[in-house]
């Protein structure tokens, strides 16, 4: 926050600079194109238009016309470098507008009689704002000695088409003469102080911008090392917590069923001499327990076991869930695809999953069926799954868990359920697609 | 940030659109208004009572060919003041569409690009012709090779005799195709002591300087492109001589204005409208009352002719016009139409600078008609005079590289300066001007 705080200020402060140039480049064109206005006028008045025209190449423009000409191209100069600095403007249209700009720019120089060549500098400091990095510095200096060749090559062909600003103060007296062109001389050296600044301000904060980048992008690294290190942690801290789990149910179920082996065991060896009966029924009942004891291994077996959907894609998870479901009742499934779903997020996949798995085994449980068909499918805006049989079905359908069960996992998605019997049950439940890409825009 | 551009653009094409909406509505608006820039008196600085009259009937005529347009004059300036007026309307960007160009602004107008140049528009105008105008009054509005101004009148130089005082003298009136020989004799025969008082008081001429000399001589001064001049070559060796010898007729007495009106001089160069005001009524009575005069060609030098220059008056167009092609017609009507080219010879003291109306027939009963007292000029001699004129040279130092030549060679002429090499000097210093 305090990097950025600081960087608003230089930017401000550039800023800042960049409108004082630009006003006061405005003052100077505003008095030079007045102060030439005025002579011109004074020199009509005073009757010695003759003896001023034979000074000059050409004949100025009316005064009244000059001075709207130079403050007209001087206001679209600055507007177009207000453009140019936008950020929203593309390329093409970047290059366009800074050569209006140029253009602009000679216009005012000439209306100027060439008597100002200061507004050079507000189009180059435009064009290094611009300046990005390494790769554009051949481009800058190409633009560069190019504004310079402009310059020079509006100050030859247009020399002998200028009134000349000296033809202007010659109508004065010489000791106003002297004072006139210090000013003017003024003018122009403290117009080059005010870009040299801005030049200066400008290099600087690009350079500290550099800095700031290359600092961000240290800290960067640091921070990626940093989560490397956790990601390694954690996965080792996932193993550790599977390991423990293990443990408990290794504890859990073979030790539960060991330990009340071996106590049992214990006893009928008391009991084997004295009462072989009872050491007898004792046997039956560890027996019993180790029996227990295995179908508890093979459930913590199959607990520890991933899913199908876990480890396979959605298709071919429902593919083999329905062709083991097949083969151990015996019924006829089909799976008919109409079109997969893709981009599905995991828990839309899941809820997916679980409806076939939930229809196929209610139409094996309550309709007593022998054939079911599973239909997925995708249409604009929507998937749907359609599960029907050829069970007896019920003419009130009372929801019942595995029913209710599926609903709210629906509503979860804004997806709806509906079922009916004719000629067996058919179920069938819609997804809003598409969700995933609103959700992320 | 996207949307806030695009409006600013559409907004400002939307201003530009409105403002050039606006001027061309402006624009329809207004009826056509032409201005024209003239002086009151004659171009030749001769008395003139009704200097508009050709300018106004040029109006006439072409108002009633172009109703809607509306062609305007300020009347009242004089012609001392029409050089700063016009410079003064120029600089406030107000300047007439068509105007009298002064001969002594013309090269600077042209150069700085005031005036439009003509010459597409007379070419490419079936109803027009550059080879009705004499060639050097065609000539004094070229610069650098293209038509800046069209010749409305001009006048050629001739050479006023004082009739009274050869008969006196048993001189005979010199034909046409008189010489510098026959200048000199005459010139010699005449200047003395009348009265016997020891002071002279006849004289041969006054007001012949060098530069008619050239002329006269076919002395070529300046190179084509004014970088070089030829004041050392031998015709205007013969030239300065020439005029060594007719100073040295006046034995170093200084002739006046005065002498001459009191017809005590028998030759003066004389412009054709000089003529043309003296010598009818009612200014014969008040000048040059006690002699009979009249006026020939001037003499023809050893190497050159019975020739003349050319002064000419010059209109032109305003490069900024806004109605190119209506002042190009009005410019037309002024300075090409044969009516307005005939009313110069009744309304003005110059002549037309149009060969075709000066030779015809109906000019000369006309010119005569005007000008009683004037029977006797011929204007066919006239024209073959203005036919054969000497084209000034036209370049940017001319004038300046002329003032300085007039300075050295007044002082050779006078024999202060010795003539020995004076002239390659005098080339020298002016080629070194004209490349500086």
């Amino acid at each position: 926050m305090k990097v950025d705080f600081e960087m608003l200020k230089e930017r401000d402060r550039i800023a800042g600079l960049y409108r004082l140039l630009s006003i006061y480049n405005g003052l100077v064109v505003f008095l030079m194109a007045g102060f030439m206005s005025i002579t011109q006028e004074k020199i009509i008045q005073s009757m010695s238009a003759r003896s001023f025209l034979e000074t000059l190449p050409i004949v100025p423009l009316p005064a009244g016309k000059g001075f709207s000409l130079s403050m007209g191209s001087f206001f679209v100069l600055v507007l177009l470098g207000h453009l140019y600095r936008r950020d929203t403007l593309s390329d093409m249209m970047r290059y366009l507008v800074f050569l209006a700009e140029i253009t602009a720019c000679m216009l005012l120089m000439r209306s100027l009689n060439l008597a100002y060549d200061g507004v050079v500098l507000l189009v180059v400091a435009d064009l290094m704002h611009r300046y990005q990095g390494k790769n554009q510095s051949w481009l800058l200096v190409g633009a560069m000695f190019g504004l310079y060749c402009i310059a020079n090559y509006n100050l030859a062909i247009f020399q002998g088409h200028v009134a000349p600003f000296d033809a202007y103060t010659s109508y004065y007296k010489s000791s106003v003469q002297a004072i006139l062109i210090a000013v003017k001389n003024g003018f122009v050296s403290l117009n080059i102080i005010l870009f040299v600044s801005y030049l200066v301000l400008l290099v600087q904060s690009k350079h500290q911008e550099k800095e700031r980048i290359a600092s961000l992008n240290t800290q960067l690294g640091e921070a990626n090392e940093r989560l490397r290190i956790y990601a390694i942690e954690a996965e080792r801290m996932a193993e550790t917590r599977e390991r423990n789990r293990l443990a408990r149910e290794i504890h859990d179920t073979l030790g539960h069923a060991l330990t009340g082996i071996a106590a049992g065991l214990d006893a009928c060896l008391v009991l084997v001499d004295a009462a072989p009966e009872a050491a007898k029924k004792q046997m039956a009942k560890i027996r019993e327990t180790a029996r227990r004891g295995i179908v508890d291994v093979r459930r913590s077996v199959e607990k520890l076991r991933p899913d199908d959907l876990e480890k396979l894609p959605l298709r071919h998870a429902i593919a083999r869930m329905v062709a083991e479901f097949a083969e151990s009742s015996n019924m006829k499934i089909r799976v008919i695809a109409l079109g997969w779903p893709d981009n599905l997020r995991e828990d839309e996949e899941e809820v997916i999953y679980r409806v076939v798995q939930e229809g196929i085994t209610n139409a094996n449980q309550h309709g007593k069926a022998t054939e079911a068909t599973v239909t997925i499918g995708t249409e604009p805006g929507r998937n749907y799954i359609i599960i029907a049989d050829n069970g007896h079905g019920c003419e009130d359908v009372e929801p019942g868990f595995g029913l209710r069960h599926m609903q709210e996992r629906l509503d979860l998605l804004h997806g709806r359920l509906r079922y009916w019997s004719d000629n067996g049950f058919t179920l069938e439940a819609t997804i809003p697609a598409g969700t995933r890409r609103e959700e992320n825009e | 940030m996207r949307g806030d551009v695009k409006r600013q653009l559409l907004l400002l094409a939307v201003a530009l659109l409105l403002l050039l909406a606006g001027m061309l509505a402006y624009q329809q608006q207004k009826t056509v208004e032409l201005r024209v820039g003239v002086f009151a008196g004659s171009n030749w600085d001769v008395p003139d009572g009704d200097s508009y009259a050709v300018v106004e009937a040029a109006i006439k005529r072409f108002e009633a060919k172009h109703p809607g347009v509306k062609v305007t004059y300020v009347s009242g300036i004089k012609k001392e003041d029409y050089s700063e007026w016009l410079a003064e309307k120029l600089l406030a960007g107000e300047e007439p569409d068509v105007f009298v160009v002064p001969g002594t602004d013309f090269n600077m107008y042209a150069a700085m690009g005031a005036l439009q140049d003509l010459s597409d528009f007379g070419n490419q105008d079936k109803q027009f012709s550059w080879d009705v105008y004499y060639p050097a009054a065609l000539d004094y509005g070229r610069y650098d090779g293209r038509a800046y101004g069209l010749p409305v009148t001009s006048v050629p130089t001739l050479m006023f005799v004082n009739k009274t005082l050869l008969a006196r003298e048993g001189i005979a009136i010199p034909g046409n195709d008189w010489t510098w020989q026959d200048f000199l004799e005459i010139c010699r025969r005449v200047t003395k002591d009348t009265d016997g008082d020891g002071v002279l008081d006849q004289f041969g001429f006054y007001d012949y300087d060098w530069k008619l000399a050239v002329v006269t001589n076919g002395v070529e001064l300046f190179r084509e492109d004014g970088r070089a001049s030829y004041f050392a070559s031998s015709r205007m060796e013969e030239a300065v001589q020439f005029l060594l010898q007719l100073h040295n007729a006046q034995r170093g007495r200084e002739v006046t204005a005065k002498d001459f009106d009191m017809g005590r001089v028998a030759f003066r160069p004389f412009t054709f409208a000089e003529y043309r005001t003296y010598k009818p009524y009612p200014w014969r009575i008040k000048k040059y009352s006690s002699f009979e005069w009249d006026c020939i060609k001037l003499p023809a030098g050893p190497s050159g002719d019975n020739v003349s220059n050319l002064q000419t008056m010059l209109m032109g167009m305003s490069a900024k016009s806004g109605h190119r092609e209506l002042a190009w017609l009005l410019l037309k009507e002024i300075c090409y139409a044969p009516e307005s080219q005939q009313l110069m010879l009744t309304k003005t003291q110059g002549l037309p600078s149009r060969r075709d109306v000066v030779e015809a027939d109906t000019s000369q009963a006309l010119f005569a008609a005007n000008a009683p007292g004037c029977e006797e000029m011929n204007l066919r001699v006239v024209s073959e005079v203005m036919e054969r004129a000497v084209m000034q040279p036209r370049f940017k130092g001319y004038d300046e590289a002329m003032l300085r030549a007039n300075n050295e060679l007044q002082q050779v002429i006078t024999g202060i300066v010795p003539f020995n090499n004076s002239l390659n000097k005098l080339q020298k210093e002016i080629n070194a001007y004209l490349q500086q």
